[in-house]
């Protein structure tokens, strides 16, 4: 019942089907995976998830409530957080403010903001950043800094679009942890977008994989490894770049 | 108690802002000339109307050209509400009665100017809002136009294009400062609370801010608002500055002004949109100047009519091809050097 679903959500763009019919459930304090080629519309599925995107099908049900016609603004204040591909900082707003920006967002008078956003800082790991400009920071950096900003305010769920992009195996594996505390300390749902089909494979509880829109496998990383469909999917892509490249420790 | 004491960091803005505005009125009050006391009005009025655009172009990134109809609408509140009621019963015969009667103190017509174009800016803005970008530039340059023509073709409530005359005039430069100074701390209270950091956030990444909870519509609009309010204020001292009204009082020319000199200043810094008044008006009255005529030698030199506007166009297009962020960037007076948004690290406060 306290769960996220997308319960068999299409997306349509001018007749090209985006999604067709996917199901998909993240349950508090588990780590769902979603994985699949390029253009298999894995972020379509995240957007409307989170309100940037109307499902032309079926619906999203947030503890069994639909969130259909909500403003992205308002899915965020109902606890459903997202972290986007490349970062989407407040690029000239110092570290500290990123993460008071959501907590003003949701209510928070500044101070109040910014009390927590300090205590963000330091249980993301990234305190000694607080002051520095948030434009002027490395990749690796940034990406800690958009998870930062997505946990203010606590949300029941976090939506991770490809947070390990770039990183080196240390650095992901360091994501790996973080990402683990926040499902096993917050009891944060969390869906996890990734390239890096290693690390998911690792972390996640569950995992669904997206093909040309449509769900083709899901179940626990045992059954993802072995399946044919998802080999298939994999190998068939041209250039082979979706394979996992990336192993990480689990 | 956070560690970041955010008043602390920012109030010296408009502290050294106010500081400069008040060294202009001890100028002018020391020199005591009556064409300088003009001149240091128009400045501080001018302050008044960029830190009102300020107020909402600088925190929300959308270009308004509409916010001189707020001027407007306070200018008209300044006649409708200090003019004899014998005089407005002439020139405008359709006030309603409780209207015609009134007769108020300029400061107050102000608040009445204010709170009437916050109003109107309310109505507006519920609409204008939810645009972005150039659609929402060009709305508001079309709500200037429409209230121009609703000024102009009002004959019974406004005089239609005739000047509306009577308006008390006040001759000293303390409550214009005042004014000026107010408008100064409104905008500052306002960047440095949670709407006006939630909007710059919108204005640099709107994704990233809804995704982070943020109303955009809604904290635009409270901008829209407070900047009409201050917009409307400057409007009504306006007309208590010069005498008189007309919707052309309120239009295109003062659109133009009062956009350069927040483009030439800066459009997201505070100290940028009072920097920009001072230096653009400087170069103004030095041209005024020119233009009436100096006596060289036997001769007198004199430049043609209309190198004013020509200059603020040149200065403009100059800023916009080598420093587009106006002289200040989205720096701030803070005292020794200017300061960049926030470099403090947190617990050194």
């Amino acid at each position: 019942m306290n769960d996220l679903r997308a319960d068999k959500v299409s997306v349509a763009f001018a007749g090209l089907k985006a999604l067709s019919g996917v199901n998909l459930t993240v349950s508090p304090g588990q780590i769902v995976g979603l994985i699949g080629p390029n253009g298999a519309g894995k972020t379509t599925l995240v957007n409307v998830l989170t309100g940037f995107q109307t499902a032309t099908e079926g619906a999203v049900l947030l503890d069994g409530q639909p969130l259909s016609g909500l403003k992205p603004h308002e899915v965020r204040r109902r606890g459903i957080a997202r972290t986007f591909q490349g970062g989407r900082l407040f690029r000239d707003l110092p570290v500290i403010d990123n993460l008071e920006v959501t907590g003003v967002g949701l209510g928070q008078s500044r101070a109040a903001a910014i009390a927590e956003a300090e205590v963000m800082l330091d249980w993301v790991g990234i305190a000694p950043l607080a002051g520095r400009i948030a434009g002027a920071l490395p990749y690796t950096d940034e990406r800690r800094v958009a998870i930062g900003r997505a946990l203010m305010g606590r949300p029941k769920f976090l939506l991770l679009d490809e947070p390990a992009a770039g990183m080196s195996a240390q650095e992901a594996a360091e994501l790996s942890a973080l990402i683990r505390r926040i499902a096993g300390e917050m009891g944060c749902g969390v869906l996890l977008i990734e390239h890096n089909v290693g690390l998911v494979l690792g972390l996640c509880d569950h995992i669904v994989v997206l093909d040309s829109g449509a769900v083709i496998e899901a179940g626990p990383p045992d059954v993802i490894r072995a399946s044919e469909k998802v080999r298939h999917a994999y190998m068939g892509s041209a250039a082979d770049t979706d394979l996992p490249v990336l192993e990480v420790e689990a | 108690m956070a560690r970041y004491s955010i008043l602390r960091r920012t109030i010296a803005t408009p502290l050294i802002l106010s500081a400069l505005l008040l060294a202009f009125a001890l100028i002018a009050w020391f020199v005591g000339s009556r064409p300088f006391n003009q001149t240091v009005i128009d400045i501080f009025l001018q302050v008044v109307f960029v830190v009102g655009l300020y107020t909402f172009i600088g925190n929300s990134g959308v270009i308004s050209f509409g916010h001189i109809a707020f001027a407007c609408l306070g200018g008209y509140v300044a006649a409708w509400t200090t003019i004899k009621p014998m005089m407005k019963g002439t020139a405008m015969p359709g006030l309603p009665d409780w209207l015609m009667q009134m007769e108020i103190p300029f400061w107050a017509a102000a608040l009445a100017g204010g709170t009437f174009a916050a109003f109107w800016a309310l109505v507006f803005g519920a609409v204008l809002m939810r645009l972005s970008g150039i659609a929402a530039s060009i709305a508001t340059f079309a709500m200037l136009a429409m209230v121009n023509a609703i000024y102009s073709n009002w004959s019974s409530v406004t005089a239609a294009t005739s000047s509306v005359v009577g308006i008390p005039i006040v001759r000293s430069i303390w409550p214009y400062m005042i004014a000026a100074i107010l408008a100064v701390f409104v905008a500052w209270a306002f960047s440095i609370s949670r709407h006006g950091l939630a909007l710059r956030a919108a204005r640099d990444e709107p994704t990233a801010a809804a995704a982070s909870g943020i109303n955009i519509p809604r904290v635009r609009l409270i901008a829209f608002v407070i900047s009409g309010a201050i917009m409307g204020a400057g409007g009504a001292l306006y007309a208590h500055s010069i005498g008189l009204v007309t919707p052309d009082t309120f239009y295109l020319g003062l659109t133009f002004t009062t956009l350069s000199m927040l483009v030439v200043g800066g459009m997201g810094s505070l100290s940028g949109a009072v920097l920009g008044v001072l230096i653009l008006s400087s170069l103004i009255q030095v041209l005024r100047w020119l233009e009436a005529g100096v006596q060289v030698g036997a001769s007198t030199f004199a430049l043609p009519g209309g190198v004013q506007e020509i200059a603020l166009g040149v200065v403009m297009i100059l800023i916009l091809m080598f420093r587009p962020s106006g002289i200040m960037g989205n720096s701030e007076l803070t005292g020794l050097r200017a300061r960049t948004e926030k470099p403090v690290e947190p617990g050194t406060d």
